[in-house]
């Protein structure tokens, strides 16, 4: 390829001064904290418009190099998914590309493109008696479209109706340039003919008798590159009563979650270990162990809310529902020697942090994550005991509305010892498939793990797969090298 | 069902397949949520009762002939009349009725009845019962001791199974009348098949020969009420005859009339008998003993389209089957529990014997049979009782086919054994022809 | 008639008395609901009958269905698989074909109580279902078609929209681990369950993308991409007493109706009000049925009869009627959903009519909780198919439905569909009022040539209505004409939408007449 050339048709797309080669900027995004080395990119474009990815994807596609979207950089990535894999990468950077394009209070939906994050969105909503179904206290300058497309599990489980929610329709290019608009907002007409005729893009399904949203979903970037999305919002409660269950026995807990999730009766809803809890209500590390010690292993948290003139009545008829269960349940909760404040709790439900909570224990973590059923959980839990004398995080999740689980082990260690880096890599990996052989399912495979998980699963579920791949993408220009899509 | 009509249904089904399937809202299982015996043991949609319409129109608009084929598909069926239960839940459609008449133009197109059912009907026409039996031995299972009234304004039919396969039956029925001081009569060597295997077959010519004998010999003898223990007979009296031809005297089941009875107290019954019982609704005693009520009404057309009837055209919907009468009789034995399989009433699954299956598709009915006991097994019941002699004979056969531990009774029997009388154990064990 | 070496080959699958290819056999599997319009919209003769498949074959496991895929690609013998069969989409599109009618494969294969989700085959029905899992507690999603539909049809190749949808959603989003046999023959197992050790059936996505994606959409793929044989579905909170006793004889079976649920039929007098109205209710979250219909159907859902229909003049002169069920579990929750219903209808100064000036059968609740109040819409001449079928905004749905008076008049006024004062719809919210679909119920005759020929062109002009009026896309865009004619104006989906054809079935054995064909640019005719 004819680097000069390249670039400069890039610059005819979008200006030069959108488009970077600085040795630091290019060197930033060849590292994440994942234990892959990526390669240094070949330049960074940052496009403000649908039509200029467009353009530069069908440039791709001409010139033969790769294109990596990142929705917002950042030094808190994890998972290896944006690193370049080979030499001739450009990475899209979406930062550019930050508005909120709309706020529809009627239909509860807002529309973001990838460069709009958690704390710009979070505020502007809740001053429209809105909310976004976060995920477990998300970055604050983490991308809300990104998070979206990763299918990070949602807090509210009794709001998560298919796995793909909170995300309903968006607008994406292809990999071979063509734009495209999923769901109801395909058309008939421009979104703002559209919008004329009342329609609000709530409908992810379709256009008629497919949903390529949902392979664009999960898909890294390899599939398409999405600049706009639109995503379900819920109403802002004007009270939230928050219950904190601590206990020793997590099937008591999870008996309890199980029911108060089968009748819908409380919004947030999960578990979380002593560990995980401590890391998200406190900051320094001292302060988290002695927190630690104070807190029994395994804590339920759920939030019973109402909103209006009836709130109280309706936390009232929900309080009675569920005194009912836990007495039909025989569970019982002793005083706590500490009693952590609703204030607390619904800071980290409700904001986003500054840095992310699981670094503030060791300063790194690796998070092992994946989905299973209601009755393996102990099990898993017992297999990363087997292999982890230390002390990790977990994070018990419930999802679509109680089908199954989110299950998250978080192993904290200190990035600069490296002898610690390469064990903690090890096992890692290691726990990883002995979880995959007592059926743990990876559904959101990432960097080095990704290739244990695809040969742990059916071929036809990776031939079908390699076969969407080189429909959406049949240059292979998106982000190569992620899941089962080889270099 | 006239030809107009049946011209314009045929064209009506919209394949729903409700006709498979119990009314929906009273489905309280995967396993008994079926309604059809046909569909059930033979897969293909044309065995339903809306795959029969469908086949009815091909036949009509000349895409299909008349072949074996689909002579055996529209005889593989019980003519039991769930499919119309369901169907009519909310549609207008008769699917019995047009099953029916589609047999009727098979035999007309010289394509039925069935050659086992074509043996039977020449037998109703040589020894007048389809047993083949000599007519003479027809009236063999009167014990000594019964007392008949030849100046009695009742009469009880007896009809071909009991009088020949069933004997226990008539013996329970008439020791029970005697029992209470009802005076009746039979009509001896002047009872002739009723001609509901005939008509069931589509051979409505020779059924009308017999209705009209029949009932040449029944009004000859100034007789009030006609008292039967054979559904089939019941409903054929009841339901089919007037069609043709009306009659002064009523018709009873011995359900009906041994409900008044204890009721009245005529009957008293003071024995206990401690059963767990379930019942079994006959399909011709049950749903299809509907009378047709005469209307006199206008269609009108309501607007394009649309039309409606004024006043409404009464519908048959099985509502006004016999169904409390042997329930009530049941609840009054001392010591019986009576519990209810889940396909009870106007839904009640089929024996599997009826409109000549049990001669010309003998494994059909058996397996019919044995869906039906495994669904009383099921009902926690160690006693499965009915009321009509081609029920009992199929059903025993299926009893012995899956080596249920289940017992059958009729009802008449469970009656005497609360009478403290014993109930007559001529059962037979032979295979059935019809 | 199959070809004696095709015919073999399939006996030695299933058996000699699972596949007939006869005449008397073949010819009523070619028989349908609505196929009289669909010819007709084909430019074929308006008869109920399609083209006629070679065999029809009765399958009885996975196992014989991959079989019975594979020969069809060795023979170039397109299939088509049935199950409930009801509607002309599962009708063949060419005389070389076979039917796969899927009865015998009947069983429920599990419910998982504590994971919420239960698996099934395809002839499995909706009533049989939610029959079994009553027993738990549980409930299902019904689609509007009638708790006689196959729960897995609905889930994997159809529409599945509910009455029950506010609180169960839409089939399409339901679906979890799912078994897919595609037209290859390969048997694809998404999501969870295509794990090599301890395979599951909790999860229909991944690893990394979701093939449900490909699997369907708004509408499925009616058999044009392979065939499913079972599949996992979220199941839902019963929602409320699960006794359900029924007493008398049909059709007006008298229920006992359960304690905690009852029923609101407001007018809102005007779609805006509706519109508000709907949206404000969905918001509180307690509707278990959140429906609008217009007056007629609010008519029928309460009859049996057309004789019956007529004595509703209680709802006659609704202007935009709303339909509102609640249930609960316990006592507070029902004094709870009964104090908001009543808040909002003073805040939105709406009136019910239930309970002052009418009081439903008994069994119209037992309708409710068994879905079966779609059923209503065959009463008035027998036949009736909906047109529009837009899924949104409630906005856009009202919209649509407004728009569509004028044009049903017209048709009306000629004679062809019957007169339900133009109005004739119903609409759905879903999932708490993220969303909502309408579509226009339309009564024709299908014994009357003129007016199927009436609702055909009704149909495409409905159609073609929504098309240049933006107003969403209706529910039967399918076949390569209308997806050819659609495409352009939504982004060419049809060209990957052909493309993921190609792709899956390359040797084109899949049925794609209500689907899309493979061959790039042209229009497959179907015969």
């Amino acid at each position: 390829m004819n680097k000069d050339n390249f670039l400069q048709k890039l610059t005819k797309i979008c200006g030069s001064q959108n488009i970077s080669q600085d040795p630091k900027d290019l060197e930033g995004y060849s590292k994440d904290l994942s234990f892959l080395k990526g390669k240094i990119p070949l330049c960074i474009v940052s496009p403000s418009k649908s039509q200029e990815i467009a353009e530069i994807v069908k440039l791709a596609n001409d010139l033969k190099f790769n294109i990596i979207p990142v929705s917002l950089n950042s030094k808190f990535k994890q998972h290896g998914d944006s690193l370049p894999k080979n030499d001739s990468c450009v990475i899209l950077n979406l930062s550019r590309m930050n508005k909120i394009l709309s706020i529809d209070r009627k239909n509860r939906v807002v529309m973001v493109e990838p460069g709009v994050s958690f704390d710009q969105l979070v505020p502007i909503l809740k001053k429209k008696g809105l909310r976004l179904l976060l995920p477990l206290n998300p970055t604050a300058s983490k991308s809300i479209l990104a998070t979206a497309l990763e299918r990070e599990p949602i807090t509210i489980p009794r709001y998560h109706w298919d796995s793909s929610d909170p995300l309903l329709c968006t607008e994406v290019v292809f990999g071979n340039g063509d734009l495209f608009r999923t769901g109801t907002a395909a058309g008939p007409g421009t979104i703002k003919q559209q919008q004329k005729m009342g329609q609000a893009q709530v409908n992810p399904m379709g256009p008629t008798q497919f949903s390529p949203f949902r392979v664009i979903q999960g898909a890294q970037g390899s599939l398409g590159v999405v600049t706009w999305v639109t995503l379900k919002l819920e109403l802002l409660p004007s009270t939230q009563k928050v219950y904190h269950c601590q206990s020793d026995n997590l099937q008591d807990l999870l008996d309890l979650q199980y029911e108060l999730l089968k009748y819908r009766l409380c919004d947030e809803l999960f578990i979380l270990n002593n560990l995980n809890l401590a890391c998200l209500l406190k900051q320094n590390p001292k302060v988290i162990f002695e927190l630690v010690g104070n807190l029994k292993r395994w804590n339920l948290i759920y939030v019973l809310s109402g909103r209006g003139s009836l709130e109280k009545k309706k936390v009232s008829y929900l309080e009675g529902d569920i005194d009912e269960i836990k007495t039909a349940l025989g569970i019982t909760f002793s005083e706590p020697k500490v009693k952590i404040s609703a204030k607390e709790i619904l800071h980290f439900l409700n904001e986003p942090c500054e840095k992310p909570w699981r670094m503030r224990l060791k300063g790194a973590y690796q998070d092992v994550f994946f989905l299973t059923n209601f009755e393996k959980i102990p099990k898993f839990i017992s297999l990363m005991e087997t292999n982890f004398k230390e002390d990790f995080g977990i994070y018990i999740q419930p999802i679509n509305q109680g089908t199954s689980y989110h299950i998250e082990f978080d192993l904290f260690y200190e990035l600069e010892d490296e002898s610690v880096v390469n064990i903690i890599k090890e096992k890692t990996l290691s726990v990883r498939n002995q979880l995959i052989d007592n059926g743990a399912f990876f559904s959101r495979p990432y960097g080095i793990w990704a290739k244990d998980v695809f040969s742990h699963h059916s071929t036809e579920t990776i031939d079908a797969l390699k076969k969407v791949k080189k429909i959406f993408d049949p240059n292979n220009v998106l982000n190569p090298g992620v899941l089962c899509f080889d270099d | 069902m006239d030809e107009k009509e049946y011209q314009k249904m045929v064209k009506r089904c919209v394949r729903c397949s409700v006709c498979k399937w119990i009314p929906q809202v009273q489905i309280k299982s995967q396993k008994y949520a079926s309604a059809c015996p046909a569909i059930d043991i033979y897969n293909y949609h044309p065995y339903s009762g809306g795959g029969k319409i469908i086949l009815a129109l091909a036949y009509e608009m000349g895409r299909i002939k008349p072949t074996d084929e689909l002579r055996d598909i529209v005889y593989k069926c019980t003519e039991c009349g769930n499919c119309a239960v369901s169907c009519k839940y909310m549609s207008p459609l008769e699917p019995l009725e047009i099953i029916m008449k589609f047999r009727e133009k098979l035999v007309d197109a010289g394509c039925g009845p069935m050659p086992q059912q074509q043996a039977y009907i020449e037998a109703v026409k040589k020894v007048n019962n389809p047993y083949n039996e000599p007519h003479e031995k027809r009236t063999n299972w009167i014990p000594d001791d019964i007392n008949l009234d030849p100046n009695a304004k009742v009469l009880y039919y007896v009809g071909c199974t009991s009088s020949y396969r069933r004997k226990e039956m008539a013996i329970a029925a008439a020791r029970i009348m005697n029992e209470a001081g009802v005076s009746f009569n039979i009509l001896q060597d002047d009872e002739f098949c009723c001609g509901s295997p005939i008509l069931r077959t589509g051979d409505t010519n020779t059924f009308e020969e017999i209705l009209n004998k029949n009932l040449d010999v029944i009004e000859s003898k100034g007789i009030e009420t006609v008292v039967f223990s054979c559904a089939g007979c019941y409903d054929t009296f009841k339901v089919d005859y007037p069609l043709s031809r009306k009659y002064n005297f009523k018709v009873k089941h011995t359900v009906e009339l041994f409900a008044e009875l204890i009721e009245s107290e005529q009957l008293k019954l003071t024995n206990n008998v401690p059963i767990t019982v379930t019942y079994h609704d006959p399909c011709h005693l049950g749903r299809n003993a509907e009378r047709y009520e005469d209307w006199d009404g206008d269609t009108v057309p309501l607007m394009p389209l649309v039309s409606i009837n004024i006043p409404p055209k009464p519908k048959r919907t099985g509502s006004k089957g016999i169904y409390d009468a042997p329930r009530n009789i049941l609840k009054k034995i001392p010591g019986l529990k009576l519990v209810e399989m889940e396909r009870i009433q106007e839904y009640a699954y089929c024996c599997g014997a009826g409109a000549g299956v049990k001669s010309a598709f003998p494994e059909m009915a058996i397996k019919t049979a044995k869906t039906r006991i495994e669904e009383a097994e099921d009902s926690g019941a160690d006693v499965l009782v009915s009321a009509c002699p081609f029920c009992s004979t199929n059903l025993q056969d299926g009893m012995m086919d899956k080596n249920s531990k289940l017992k059958y009774y009729d009802i008449s029997e469970l009656i005497l054994m609360a009478l403290g009388l014993e109930p007559e154990k001529l059962k037979q064990a032979i295979a059935e022809v019809a | 008639m199959l070809e004696k070496e095709i015919l073999k080959e399939f006996q030695e699958i299933v058996g000699v008395e699972n596949i007939d290819d006869g005449e008397i056999m073949t010819n009523a599997y070619a028989y349908n609901w609505c196929t009289e319009f669909v010819n007709y919209m084909e430019e074929k003769d308006p008869i109920p009958f399609s083209p006629i498949p070679k065999a029809v074959i009765l399958p009885s496991s996975t196992e014989e269905v991959q079989k019975i895929v594979q020969s069809c690609n060795k023979y170039r013998v397109k299939f088509k698989a049935q199950s409930t069969g009801l509607g002309p989409w599962n009708q063949p599109s060419t005389e070389n074909s076979v039917i796969l009618d899927l009865r015998r494969m009947n069983k429920i294969v599990k419910i998982d109580v504590k994971n919420l989700y239960a698996v099934v085959e395809p002839y499995v029905s909706g009533a049989q279902l939610q029959a079994e899992t009553m027993k738990y507690g549980l409930n299902i999603h019904m689609p509007g078609a009638g708790p006689m539909a196959s729960t897995l049809a609905s889930h994997t190749s159809m529409a599945g929209p509910g009455f029950t949808s506010p609180q169960t959603g839409y089939s399409a989003r339901n679906v979890l681990g799912t078994e897919w046999i595609l037209p290859t023959g390969e048997i694809l197992r998404l999501g969870s369950l295509g794990l090599k050790n301890e395979s599951d059936w909790y999860s229909g996505d991944g690893p990394g993308p979701s093939l449900r994606g490909i699997m369907r959409g708004w509408v499925g793929t009616k058999s044009g991409l392979g065939v499913f044989t079972r599949v996992a579905t979220k199941l839902f909170p019963y929602p409320c007493d699960t006794k359900f006793v029924l007493n008398g004889h049909s059709p007006i079976y008298d229920f006992k109706i359960p304690n905690y649920i009852r029923a609101y039929v407001m007018d809102c007098n005007n779609f805006k009000h509706l519109e508000k109205s709907l949206i404000r209710i969905e918001e509180e979250e307690i509707a278990f049925i959140c429906s609008h219909m217009s007056s007629y159907a609010i008519m029928a859902i309460f009859s049996y009869s057309i004789e019956s229909l007529i004595d509703k003049m209680a709802f006659g002169g609704m202007k935009s009627p709303l339909l509102v069920v609640i249930a609960a579990r316990t006592k507070r929750e029902f004094d709870y959903k009964q104090k908001v219903m009543s808040h909002v209808m003073k805040e939105l100064n709406l009136i019910n009519i239930i309970g002052t000036r009418y009081e439903p059968e008994s069994l119209f609740y037992a309708e409710c909780l068994r879905t079966n109040l779609g059923y209503h819409g065959f009463i008035a001449t027998g036949g009736f198919q909906s047109a529009k079928g837009q899924c949104d905004s409630a906005a856009l749905c009202l919209r649509a439905e407004m728009k569509n008076i004028p044009l049903k008049q017209k048709y009306i006024e000629k004679g062809v569909i019957a007169n339900d004062f133009g109005e004739g719809a119903w609409m759905t919210s879903y999932e708490s009022g993220h969303f909502f679909h309408m579509e226009a119920p339309t009564f024709f005759d299908q014994t009357n040539v003129e007016s199927v020929k009436g609702m055909g062109e009704y149909m495409e002009e409905s159609n073609q209505m929504d098309l240049l009026k933006h107003l969403g896309v209706p529910f039967f865009i399918e076949g390569d004409k209308l997806h050819n004619h659609w495409g352009p104006h939504l982004m060419n989906y049809h060209k990957w939408l052909r493309k993921i054809k190609e792709t899956f079935d390359p040797n084109g054995v899949s049925d794609s007449g209500f689907y899309i064909s493979g061959n790039e640019g042209g229009i497959e005719k179907r015969e």
